[in-house]
């Protein structure tokens, strides 16, 4: 199991490697900028800070159980095209019926790369390792004793570059991840005691198949490569989006409780020239995946912009 | 407490403090985004202009700061000067027509930023 990981790992970081190309600073490919979205990760690198990101939502569980996350990640541009994230969450858990428990989530750190990038058609493709460490976070809130390796595969497309008969269509883009969440245990015990054998119970950790996709419509967009209609400044500068996530278990499941869970997010970016701020709502696609809606926002700055000769640029190179 | 835990904390204090600072610098210049164009994006005018004026939303450099403009027969921008976060871009006489201008522009902290658009010259 530990070698099967190494190999995915070390594909990913060799794939990565060999296909690193230039690219700018946050999301921008060609006229085309891709903001920072609060489920799915943008498909840029970029020298950003994302806090804070709160979400509430009411859990699939039964009875549910109200959760609060309050999130932050920092992501760092090593080289143009190659970057670090750390993100950490801290979480609040209140059950019906029982004491409220709070607690960190396990810290992630992800290493990721922008291979391709072509501005005339706004497209762009990377790939990412995301390493949850295990045992870094609080049991108390959920949080693995395990560590989770996700290689993912990311890209951005924009429309810009549809003939000039589709219009205002041209402003819409989309962006999406694609990715496969490995445990580094096949298994973990529950904590239980089977009372015919005596012997601790183990359940296993199935592997995830993990999908992410928006739907953006870019009014800056709209304003400056498109059709200028007047609008106030405000509305120029917001992203309305649609994003869709969804996780299923592929391998190692059987005798798990996992079931595909997801949500649809509707919401609404504004666009600032350092920082933006994002809302949206959370809808559940089933049972087991909340039992209510519930909501995200996110304060998330452009260090890039901020700190342009130091904080904001690469550590090395350009 | 386990060390786990005081490293998050610290960690936690570090990012809250980098936001406050990030918040708190508010004299950086950001990346160069087209403001507003004459003609207008994506309009259609009568009388055929003689210049180009686009304005974006910070300082650009003269040096690295370009446009370009393209019609049915061809390119039709006549020179570039800039003043500020203006650009204006001379034009040679313009035939009806579909016109698209594609700008590349640096801002005075370094970013770069590109966009193209079209207007029309009506018949």
């Amino acid at each position: 199991m530990t070698m099967h990981i190494l190999r995915v790992a070390g594909l990913t970081g060799a794939f990565v490697l060999l296909h690193a190309t230039a690219a700018g600073a946050h999301c921008f490919i060609g006229g085309r900028f891709f903001p920072a979205t609060l489920n799915v990760d943008d498909p840029c690198v970029a020298d950003e800070l994302s806090l804070p990101t709160v979400t509430t939502f009411r859990d699939g569980g039964d009875p549910s159980t109200r959760e609060v996350d309050i999130s932050g990640e920092f992501s760092k541009r090593i080289t143009s095209t190659f970057g670090i994230s750390v993100a950490g969450t801290w979480t609040h858990l209140r059950p019906r019926g029982e004491p409220s428990v709070n607690g960190f989530q396990n810290i992630e750190t992800t290493f990721k790369t922008q291979f391709y990038t072509n501005a005339p058609h706004e497209f762009v493709l990377s790939a990412a390792l995301s390493v949850e460490w295990g045992g870094t976070g609080s049991k108390s809130v959920g949080a693995d004793s395990f560590s989770t390796l996700t290689p993912t595969v990311y890209f951005g497309k924009g429309f810009g570059d549809l003939p000039a008969g589709f219009g205002a269509l041209r402003a819409f883009s989309l962006t999406g991840q694609i990715g496969y969440a490995v445990p580094t245990q096949s298994q973990s015990l529950t904590g239980e005691i089977d009372p015919d054998t005596g012997l601790a119970v183990s359940a296993p950790n199935p592997q995830f198949l993990q999908f992410g996709t928006t739907l953006q419509y870019s009014l800056p967009y709209l304003k400056a490569s498109v059709v200028d209609l007047g609008l106030p400044e405000f509305a120029n500068q917001l992203i309305p989006l649609v994003e869709f996530n969804l996780q299923t278990p592929i391998a190692n499941a059987s005798g798990s409780d996992a079931v595909t869970t997801g949500t649809v997010n509707p919401g609404i970016i504004w666009v600032g020239g350092k920082y933006q701020i994002g809302a949206e709502a959370i809808i559940p696609i089933n049972r087991a995946s909340g039992s209510g809606p519930g909501a995200i926002a996110q304060l998330h700055i452009y260090l890039d912009d901020l700190f342009p000769t130091t904080l904001g640029r690469p550590l090395l190179g350009e | 407490m386990n060390g786990l835990h005081i490293m998050q904390k610290k960690l936690t204090s570090l990012i809250c403090q980098l936001a406050v600072l990030a918040l708190a610098t508010g004299t950086a210049e950001a990346h160069a985004q087209l403001q507003s164009a004459s003609p207008t994006v994506g309009a259609t005018v009568a009388a055929a202009p003689a210049q180009l004026t686009l304005t974006f939303s910070e300082r650009l450099e003269r040096g690295y700061s370009r446009a370009e403009v393209r019609g049915p027969g061809g390119r039709v921008d006549a020179g570039v000067t800039i003043s500020g976060n203006v650009m204006r871009v001379g034009l040679k006489h313009l035939a009806p027509g579909t016109y698209q201008v594609d700008w590349r522009v640096l801002s005075v902290d370094t970013h770069k930023t590109e966009g193209s658009y079209s207007f029309t010259v009506g018949k």
